[in-house]
C-alpha cells in the first residue's frame, strides 16, 4: 500500500524536479553567455571567470541533489543559496558601475533555481526565505537601489511564494488522490471478497434447507431456518445494500468514514426531504413466506413518504397474517412508475368474496385497511383492495411523485 | 430446434448439463435430474471449462449458476448462446444479484430460479426451459418490468436510425405484473380468461423483446466501434 502511495505521489512531483533540473543548466549557460558578452564593463574579468567556472562546477556536480525530493537536502539547499548570495554580492567587485547603473548579476537569472529548489523542497514558507535573503543581497549588491531593482525583487518574492504555494496544494491534493485510490481498491477488493462468501454461505443454507426438507423430523426444522437466513442475505445481497452497510461498519480508518458520511446523509432519517431507497425499507420483509420484487434501480421518495408507505405494507402484511392465517404466502411488488410508486402486498388466502367486500366495509370491518387508506390519502395516495376468489387478497399501494421541479432539486 | 426438443421427452431423456462450482451443489442437482429421469450428459466446474465441454456434448438445458471461476455465468451464457441459438439456459443462482440475472437474461436465458427452490420446482423449471417455455420468478419478473420501466424513461434516441426502444403492451404488462405478484401461469389464465398457452406467449415476448434489444444495441456497438470490417 506504501508503495502505491509514493508511485502517486511521484507521478505529480517528479516533472517539477526535472524541470528544476533543465533550468539549472540552462540559465547557467545563460549566465555564461551574459558575462561573455558584456565581458568589456568588467573592471576584474578574472572575478567574473573564477566565479563562473566555480558555478558551471557547482551546478554540474550538484545535478543529481535536484533530481528528486529526497536527494534535496537542507545541507544542499544552504549551500545552493550561498552559492547565488555570493555570486550576487561579488558582482560590484567585478564591475564597479553596479552599484549604480541596472545590469544582471553574476548568476542572473540562476539564482532563482536556488530559490525554486527551496520552494519545491518545503512550500511557500522556505521560498519566501530564500527569495527574502536574495532580495536583501540584491538590494545591497546595488547600492543605490533604483524603481526597477525594487520591482524584481518584489516581483521575485511573490513569484517564488505563489510557487511554493503551489507545490503544497499539489501535494496535498495528490495525498488525498492516493488515499481515495487506496480506499477504492480497498472497498472494492472487500466487495469482491464479499460476494464471493455470501455465495457460498448462500449455497450452504440453500443446501441445507434442500437437505433438511428431505430428511424430514428434526432436520426439517433446521432446513426451515437455514431457509429464512437465506432469504434474509439474499435480500441483502442482491439489493447491494451491503458494500454501503460494510464500509460503515468496517470505519477504523478515518478516511473510511469520510467516505461514508455522505451516502448516510442521503439515506438519514432526519432529513424528512432526502430521497431514500424505498427498496431498502422494504427489503427486510422478505422472507420464507414472503417474496419480494423490485426493480433493479432504486426507488426514491422523499424520506417521509417512503417510511409511511413502508408502515402501510407492514400493516397489510399484518392483515394477511391475521385474516389470511400465519402459513399464507404473500408477495410484495415494488413498481418505479414515471409518475407513481406503487407497491403492491398479495397473499394467496381465501379472499374475500365479491358482495362480501362492501359488506364488510359498511360494517366497518376492514379497521386494518381502512387504517392503511387513511395513511396514503395523507400523502396524496390511494389504496386499493382487489380479490379474486381462489386468488387471494391484493393491496395497492400508489402513491403520486412530487412534482418534476422538486424531484429535481431533491435529486 | 424446437420439434426435438418438445417431442423428444418422450421417447428420449432431455440431455442436461450442470455448471456450478460448488461440488456440493453440482453432485445434488445431478443426482436429482438423474433420479428424475433427465439424461445429465456432463459438469462442469468453471466458465471456460463450461464453454469448452457444452460445445462438444450439444445439451439441450444448460443448467448454470452465474458465479464461477475463470469466466463470469453470464459470459459462458453469451457464448454458448451466440453460437447455438437452440440452447436453452437455465439460470440457477444462489444471490441473485439484479445486474447479473438481467444481464444474463438479456443474453439469453430463459429461466431463473433461485437455488433455494425445491427439488420439484427444479425438475419442473427444466423440463419448462427444455421445451422453450420461459421460467420466471416473481423477483426475475419485478426486475424486467423496472428494465422495461428503465428503457423507456431514457431519454429518447438522438439519431433516427438508432434501434426504437423495446415496449411492453398493456396486455404483457398486465400478465408480467401478475407473475411478479406471484400468480402461477394458470391462475393468470383464469384471471384474464385466456388459455395457459397464451399467458407464456406473453411472457416469452416480454424476453424475446429485450434480448432481440440487447443484440440489436451489440451490432450498432460494434459498427460505431469499426469492429464489423473484422
Amino acid at each position: 500500500m506504501a508503495g502505491r502511495v509514493r508511485v502517486v505521489r511521484m507521478s505529480v512531483e517528479q516533472p517539477l524536479w526535472r524541470a528544476l533540473t533543465a533550468y539549472r543548466v540552462l540559465t547557467l549557460v545563460y549566465a555564461a553567455l551574459l558575462a561573455g558578452f558584456g565581458s568589456e564593463k568588467f573592471e576584474r574579468p578574472w572575478v567574473v571567470v573564477a566565479y563562473l567556472a566555480f558555478l558551471a562546477l557547482w551546478t554540474l556536480v550538484t545535478l543529481p541533489r535536484v533530481a528528486n525530493a529526497a536527494s534535496c537536502t537542507k545541507r544542499f539547499l544552504g549551500l545552493d543559496l550561498v552559492v547565488a548570495l555570493v555570486g550576487i554580492l561579488l558582482t560590484p567587485l567585478a564591475d564597479f558601475d553596479a552599484q549604480h547603473v541596472d545590469g544582471p548579476t553574476l548568476p542572473s537569472i540562476w539564482t532563482a533555481g536556488s530559490v525554486l529548489a527551496f520552494a519545491l523542497k518545503g512550500g511557500w514558507r522556505w521560498a519566501a526565505f530564500a527569495s527574502t535573503l536574495v532580495a536583501v543581497a540584491n538590494i545591497v549588491e546595488r547600492g543605490e537601489p533604483s524603481e526597477d531593482t525594487f520591482h524584481n525583487v518584489v516581483l521575485v518574492w511573490v513569484a517564488s511564494i505563489a510557487i511554493g504555494y503551489v507545490v503544497e496544494v499539489a501535494r496535498a491534493s495528490e495525498r488525498t488522490l492516493a488515499r481515495a485510490l487506496e480506499i477504492e481498491a480497498a472497498t472494492r477488493e472487500r466487495e469482491r471478497l464479499a460476494r464471493d462468501i455470501h455465495d457460498s454461505v448462500l449455497q450452504v443454507l440453500a443446501m441445507v434447507q434442500r437437505r433438511g426438507t428431505a430428511l424430514g423430523g428434526e432436520a426439517a426444522e433446521l432446513g426451515r431456518m437455514a431457509g429464512e437466513q437465506e432469504v434474509a442475505l439474499r435480500t441483502l445481497v442482491s439489493s447491494g445494500l451491503v458494500p454501503a452497510t460494510r464500509v460503515s461498519e468496517d470505519s477504523a480508518e478515518g478516511a473510511v468514514v469520510r467516505a461514508v458520511d455522505t451516502g448516510d446523509l442521503e439515506r438519514a432519517d432526519e432529513d424528512e426531504q432526502a430521497p431514500c431507497d424505498l427498496r431498502s425499507l422494504l427489503a427486510v420483509h422478505a422472507g420464507s413466506r414472503v417474496v419480494f420484487a423490485e426493480p433493479g434501480a432504486p426507488v426514491l421518495l422523499p424520506a417521509a413518504a417512503a417510511r409511511e408507505l413502508a408502515a402501510a405494507v407492514s400493516a397489510a402484511l399484518d392483515n394477511v397474517r391475521v385474516h389470511a392465517g400465519a402459513d399464507a404466502q404473500a408477495w410484495i411488488l415494488v413498481e418505479d412508475e414515471p409518475d407513481a410508486v406503487i407497491v403492491t402486498v398479495r397473499d394467496d388466502g381465501p379472499g374475500i368474496p365479491e358482495g362480501r367486500l362492501d359488506q364488510a366495509e359498511e360494517e366497518g370491518r376492514l379497521g386494518v385497511a381502512l387504517s392503511i387508506r387513511g395513511r396514503l390519502r395523507d400523502l396524496g395516495g390511494t389504496a386499493e383492495l382487489i380479490s379474486v376468489p381462489g386468488q387471494g387478497t391484493e393491496v395497492e399501494l400508489k402513491i403520486p411523485k412530487v412534482s418534476r421541479g422538486k424531484a429535481g432539486t431533491a435529486r | 430446434m424446437s420439434t426435438p426438443n418438445t417431442q423428444a421427452s418422450e421417447e428420449r431423456p432431455i440431455r442436461v448439463m450442470v455448471v456450478d462450482d460448488h461440488p456440493m451443489w453440482r453432485d445434488a442437482v445431478a443426482r436429482d435430474l438423474t433420479e428424475s429421469g433427465f439424461d445429465v450428459v456432463a459438469t462442469a466446474g468453471d466458465g471456460p471449462g463450461a464453454v469448452r465441454r457444452a460445445r462438444a456434448v450439444t445439451p439441450d438445458v444448460l443448467v448454470l449458476d452465474l458465479n464461477l471461476p475463470g469466466m463470469p455465468g453470464v459470459q459462458v451464457c453469451k457464448e454458448l448462446v451466440g453460437s447455438n441459438p437452440g440452447l436453452r439456459v437455465l439460470v440457477l443462482s444462489a444471490s441473485g444479484e439484479h445486474a447479473d440475472v438481467l444481464e444474463a437474461v438479456k443474453s439469453g436465458a430463459t429461466g431463473y430460479l433461485l437455488k433455494s427452490a425445491s427439488t420439484q420446482e427444479l425438475t419442473d423449471a427444466v423440463r419448462a426451459t427444455a421445451a422453450g417455455d420461459p421460467v420466471f420468478t416473481p423477483g426475475l419478473a419485478g426486475l424486467v418490468l423496472g428494465e422495461y420501466r428503465r428503457l423507456a424513461s431514457d431519454p429518447a434516441p438522438a439519431a433516427p436510425d438508432q434501434p426504437k426502444v423495446p415496449q411492453l403492451t398493456d396486455r404483457e404488462t398486465e400478465v408480467l405484473r401478475l407473475v411478479a405478484k406471484g400468480l402461477s401461469y394458470k391462475q393468470i389464465a383464469e384471471r384474464l380468461v385466456i388459455s395457459h398457452r397464451t399467458v407464456q406467449n406473453h411472457v416469452q415476448n416480454t424476453l424475446g423483446k429485450l434480448q432481440l434489444h440487447n443484440r440489436v444495441e451489440l451490432v450498432r456497438y460494434a459498427i460505431e466501434a469499426g469492429l464489423d470490417d473484422v
